[in-house]
């Protein structure tokens, strides 16, 4: 049986897991327990949702660091709104902050097309653009868990199935249901549609692509819109879980998602990527954060192993693009 | 018209039937296309039938490529008429001429690298047909139809990226036909084959040409794609010359059509009395590029290297200037063995090489020609190795302008603006500066005007008469015979013959040479012939 | 005629840069001039300025040659840190005063070498873009910053040593001396010598480079070393300014220093741009910062415009070149 190489390097990365969740588990075998599980997902579910879609932005040969920006942007609108409004859906809530978030993701996306311009430094200035223009505009304060709309709380800690452990219930998020729906929905369209595999193939070569028929400006327009749209979820998502709406939290974190999908396997230059891959990457990275503790390390340790990890990741995935570059006589750098 | 019913002569031309004609696929007329000062197309009248392989000559610029662009909808042309399948037009858009069952592979072939082999074949035809809804069988099925049309068979799920370059070509060929081409233009298609995939091309071809597919080749030499060639059309500046049949052309005509002169180079002959060894190369071999690979050269030697891409020549190249250290065997300079791992080794050794794509390697096309010159020799232009010295830039780049009469207003012209001939020129100036004994020049003439092409001969023959050793790598057997006085011929990795002054002095050099490279029997692996 | 349209096109960027940081200067004046150019702020943006410029002076260089370093601002903040533990007595070894503030600068020095080089190495020896391999040793050195402070700042330093940064020499900050003449070294180094022509044949076109046996590893390694050392210096003056070291310090300097970057007329792809645009770049941008300050604008604000001025030079550039282009083909 050909194990193909791409994924040979993800499931190093699963066994890798495998084997630090066995060390982990050996040194504090508190950590042998569904709760940690379901506590691994409920942490990691903001960055599932984000992942995805910088997954699709990464495979079309772009880069998107604005998306916490959306995120906040849109819920922190659609909540403003709905406190004033007295409004207490959880569709409008999701609905109104997506739509939010996919009009920003439309505005970067006219930008990059636009300007033609790295789309690492358009997104930085968007990033500003966007928490600037809310903070400015829309509001700066926050607000507690008494004047939020209480489906969002009701969301946040609604969960699929639970059960006793010890002296408390615990249960799988409910968070999961968008996360799975979303990943199945980009699953269908990356793979079975034909914008999906136009994302692709502007990934591989924007020249050949256009030969071919695609547009890539379009396929612009929607991979960074629909890269909105699940920032818009996701910011919901966030607000339901920590129960407060803050003007300043989420952005400053894009980096450790990109890292995620880098860890999983996705080339910054394009083409290539899976989502099972960005998910892996996520979870590992959540899965260091919440362990380094139960093997006496404080957190502060974390971002040092992350990042040791993402280096060493980089660096043995870059070397290898480049010895197979090398043996075809290409020198690009 | 049912295309079995034609018999196939000997040479492989089609008989015309009772009388009947062979249904145009594409006919042009009079067509004529202009760009800013540049007359691309002049009067070009051309007609193609079913079941008709046709190749296009022409050097660079010579128009083929733009009544490629005109005819695939790429580009309007400005009047005249092109008629496909029987239907007129003035102009068409891409969509059109796809609809007509134009198909281009271009010379990159235009894949997508991380893609399967059976998606890059499906992927325009269900592109094309606006396809929303993409499914994996589909796409299997629609790649492993085309590929029985070939009676070929590849790995369908292996990404190209994995695959080999001839198994590339047949993806492209695959994908051209999952969208029902009638004629299928092909651009250089045989230079990154090695032997047996060529071979292999041409069969798929005259399969091809069995089912009724018109295809037509873009080609600057003779090579086996001009033995299977009904018809050839030369090209020269926008006009079309002529129509000719493989067997009134020979590589002297050939050249006489495509450059409109009769052009006889000088023969060099070596004229250096220094019998050293300035370079010796000794059982030289990396695994997968090439092996055993063994010469010796002197000053004044202009050695040729000639072999399809594929055989080794470039990667051997890259080798002795550092790109791509050998493996085993050994590289001697002046008799001390010399261990060459990078560029600036060779540079150390006093070996420069003029790069295969000036554009890219060659040259900074946004900084200025002084620049450009002296960016070999930064260090050895400057005031106590730290600090640029202006004046001493400016001398040495004006002298290397006037010796190698590169014709520019000044030497703070941007490399970019100048002419294809001048900024090779340029290229070259830049290693003579650095005083080289071996100079290694990979195909040095390519997309270079003819006037250009006679005064870089000439300056090559200065330099091996002032002693230099100069490593001609060539795919023109002409250009090889009248530059140099011993030739290297490599296939599949080897060197399988070198010829000496007395060899190439015998009137059937050229022919043997051809042979050599090409013969299509299925043989043994022969052993190096020193 | 050629020359005056080649001279338009290369300078045009620098002239309008000129034309804004006067425009700053005259409307800061008409609004706020009571306030921004008394002494005392001028005397503060010339405290202010170095840290900030000596960061734009490496995110310059890793974008000369075409790529860009994204670990600059960790790096000094753990460098600062290491610089803050041997000045607090943690890592003294034993000296004191003068003696223990030299081993701090040598400490800091020798580790911001050592940053620059791994980041060097790492993008020289594999290949990696650098835009990922900045990000990874971004959060590599803010993870060793984060392990030794678990986020907290470190102080106790030596009294001696926040004297150099306010120092003053010829009524001008001693740290501001320090900027310009590193500044002018690297503005000579690039404009004058065969390292620095060198640097714009690598940065603008690696693979030519490489096939004129310029050394591209070594050309990789070296700058980063030096945005790496860069970065460090910024650490040291950030320490002997705010009296202490902490993670995330300066976390907003990495848009400015983009910015300024863009606006100095550097490219992004590489192998374009001088110090002299990065110099006047970062003297407007402290104006604004300035003046930003006087206006006593939130932080939210501030923010909104830095990122609004991105997008809006980055804009500019390109109608300015696409006008160019017209009137070069005319």
């Amino acid at each position: 049986m050909k194990i193909k190489i791409r994924d040979r390097y993800r499931a190093i990365l699963l066994i890798i897991m495998v084997f630090y969740s066995l060390f982990v588990g050996l040194i504090n075998p508190a950590f042998f327990s569904i709760e940690t599980v379901f506590d691994l997902i409920r942490t990691s579910s903001t960055s599932l949702m984000v992942v995805i879609g910088l997954l699709l932005v990464m495979i079309s040969g772009g880069i998107d660091v604005s998306f916490m920006a959306v995120a906040l942007f849109g819920s922190y609108t659609t909540i403003k709104i709905m406190i004033a409004a007295g409004i207490d859906s959880l569709a409008f809530a999701f609905g109104l902050s997506m739509l939010i978030g996919g009009f920003l993701g439309l505005i970067n996306a006219l930008l990059i097309n636009w300007l033609k311009l790295p789309p690492f430094i358009i997104t930085l200035g968007t990033q500003s653009l966007f928490h600037g223009i809310m903070t400015t505009f829309i509001g700066d304060k926050s607000f507690g868990a008494g004047v939020l709309p209480s489906c969002l709380n009701k969301f946040g800690q609604a969960v699929l199935f639970s059960f006793q452990s010890d002296n408390s219930r615990v249960g799988l998020t409910a968070s999961v249901v968008p996360i799975l729906i979303v990943a199945a929905v980009t699953w269908f369209i990356l793979y079975k549609t034909m914008i999906g595999r136009g994302i692709v193939a502007l990934g591989n070569s924007e020249e050949a692509a256009r030969r071919i028929g695609f547009n890539p400006s379009r396929i612009r327009l929607f991979v960074y819109t629909y890269t909105g749209l699940l920032s818009g979820i996701m910011g919901i998502i966030y607000v339901a879980q920590v129960n407060a709406l803050y003007p300043n939290k989420l952005v400053g974190d894009e980096l450790m998602v990109v890292a995620a999908a880098v860890i999983g396997g996705t080339k910054i230059t394009g083409g290539q990527g899976k989502i099972s891959g960005a998910i892996l990457g996520v979870l590992i990275i959540y899965l260091l954060n919440s362990t380094l503790i139960l093997i006496g390390l404080s957190s502060s340790w974390n971002d040092l192993f992350v990042g040791a990890i993402l280096v060493v990741s980089i660096a043995v995935s870059s070397y290898q693009e480049r010895v197979k570059n090398r043996k075809n006589l290409i020198f690009t750098e | 018209m049912e295309m079995h019913e034609i018999c196939l002569s000997h040479s492989g031309r089609f008989h015309v039937e009772g009388g009947i004609s062979l249904q145009e696929v594409l006919s042009v007329h009079n067509l004529y296309k202009s760009f800013i000062g540049v007359k691309a197309l002049n009067d070009i009248s051309l007609s193609i039938s079913q079941g008709e392989i046709h190749c296009l000559a022409g050097e660079n610029g010579s128009g083929k490529s733009t009544l490629i662009k005109c005819v695939s909808g790429v580009y309007a042309p400005d009047s005249g008429k092109i008629v496909l399948n029987g239907h007129e037009y003035q102009s068409l858009t891409p969509a059109q001429a796809i609809r007509e069952g134009v198909q281009v592979i271009y010379q990159d072939l235009s894949l997508f690298r991380h893609m399967s082999v059976a998606e890059n074949i499906a992927i325009e035809k269900l592109r094309f047909e606006n396809r929303r809804i993409v499914s994996r069988n589909e796409i299997r099925r629609i790649a492993a139809e085309q590929l029985e049309k070939i009676g070929v068979s590849i790995d369908l799920d292996q990404t190209i990226g994995e695959t080999s370059l001839a198994n590339r070509q047949i993806a492209a060929i695959c994908r051209a036909l999952a969208q029902d081409a009638k004629i299928l233009f092909m651009d250089e298609p045989t230079t990154a084959l090695t032997k047996k995939e060529v071979s292999r091309l041409l069969n798929i071809i005259l399969e091809l040409k069995k089912k009724g597919l018109a295809i037509v080749f873009i080609s600057h030499k003779l090579d086996e794609v001009f033995s299977v060639a009904d018809k050839i059309s030369i090209f020269r500046n926008g006009f079309k010359i002529g129509d000719f049949n493989k067997d009134e052309l020979d590589e002297k005509k050939l050249s006489h059509y495509m450059t409109g002169r009769e052009v006889e180079y000088p023969r060099y002959v070596r004229k250096c009395k220094d019998d050293r060894v300035v370079l010796e190369v000794d059982r030289l071999t990396r695994k997968g590029h090439y092996e055993n690979i063994s010469f010796k050269m002197r000053p004044g030697d202009i050695v040729g290297l000639i072999g399809l891409l594929g055989s080794g020549r470039t990667e051997l190249a890259m080798s002795l200037f550092g790109l791509n250290p050998a493996h085993s065997g050994q590289i001697k300079i002046d008799g001390k063995t010399v261990k060459i791992k990078s560029p600036m080794t060779a540079k150390k050794h006093r070996i420069a090489m003029l790069p295969e794509d000036r554009i890219t390697q060659g040259l900074f096309m946004e900084r200025m020609i002084r620049e450009n010159i002296t960016s070999s020799i930064i260090d050895k232009v400057a005031k106590n190795k730290i600090f640029t010295d202006k004046k001493a830039e400016n001398d040495i780049s004006e002298q290397t302008v006037e010796e190698l009469k590169i014709r520019t207003p000044s030497v703070e012209t941007v490399v970019g603006n100048l002419s294809g001939g001048n900024q090779q020129k340029v290229v070259i100036g830049k290693w003579v500066a650095t005083h080289p004994r071996v100079f290694i020049m990979d195909t040095p003439t390519v997309g270079i005007d003819i006037g250009s092409k006679a005064e870089i001969y000439e300056q090559i023959h200065k330099f091996a008469d002032q002693g230099m050793a100069i490593l001609f790598i060539s795919d023109e057997i002409p250009e090889i015979l009248a530059n140099c006085n011993r030739v290297m011929v490599m296939r599949d990795g080897r060197c399988i013959r070198i010829l000496n002054e007395e060899d190439l002095e015998k009137p059937d050099a050229e022919k043997l040479i051809s042979e050599l490279i090409s013969t299509r029997a299925e043989e043994e692996r022969e052993e190096a012939v020193p | 005629m050629n020359k005056i349209r080649k001279l338009a096109a290369g300078d045009i960027n620098f002239a309008i840069l000129i034309a804004l940081t006067l425009l700053a200067i005259v409307l800061s004046g008409v609004f706020i001039g009571d306030k921004m150019f008394t002494v005392a702020n001028i005397q503060a943006m010339a405290y202010q300025i170095p840290e900030f410029g000596f960061l734009c002076l490496a995110m310059m260089l890793s974008n000369l040659i075409g790529g860009i370093d994204l670990s600059i601002i960790a790096a000094a903040n753990t460098i600062a840190i290491f610089t803050a533990n041997v000045l607090n007595g943690r890592w003294a070894f034993g000296t004191d005063g003068a003696a223990r503030i030299i081993l701090a600068i040598c400490v800091a020095l020798l580790a911001s070498i050592l940053f620059g080089l791994f980041n060097g190495l790492l993008i020289s020896r594999t290949s990696a873009p650098s835009l990922i391999a900045t990000l990874g040793t971004m959060t590599l050195y803010r993870g060793i910053g984060m392990a030794l402070t678990g986020g907290s700042s470190v102080g106790d330093i030596v009294p001696g040593f926040s004297y150099l940064g306010k120092a003053k020499l010829l009524g001008i900050p001693f740290i501001f001396w320090i900027f310009i003449i590193a500044t002018g070294l690297l503005g000579l180094v690039l404009s004058k010598t065969t390292y620095g022509r060198a640097l714009y044949l690598y940065g603008g076109n690696p693979v030519a480079a490489r096939f004129s046996a310029i050394n591209n590893e070594r050309m990789c390694r070296s700058v980063f070393l030096l945005t790496g050392l860069f970065a460090g210096i910024a650490g040291i003056i950030i320490l002997s300014r705010v009296n202490s070291a902490k993670v995330g310090y300066g976390d907003t300097y990495l848009l400015q220093t983009m910015i300024v970057c863009v606006i100095g007329g550097i490219h992004p792809n590489g192998g374009k741009g001088t110090v002299k645009g990065v110099l006047v770049a970062i003297i407007f941008m402290q104006l604004l910062s300035s003046a930003f300050t006087i206006m006593t604008l939130s932080p939210y604000t501030k923010k909104l415009i830095y990122g609004a001025m991105l997008i809006l030079v980055l804009g500019m550039n390109y109608f300015i070149n696409k006008l160019i282009q017209k009137y070069k083909t005319r």
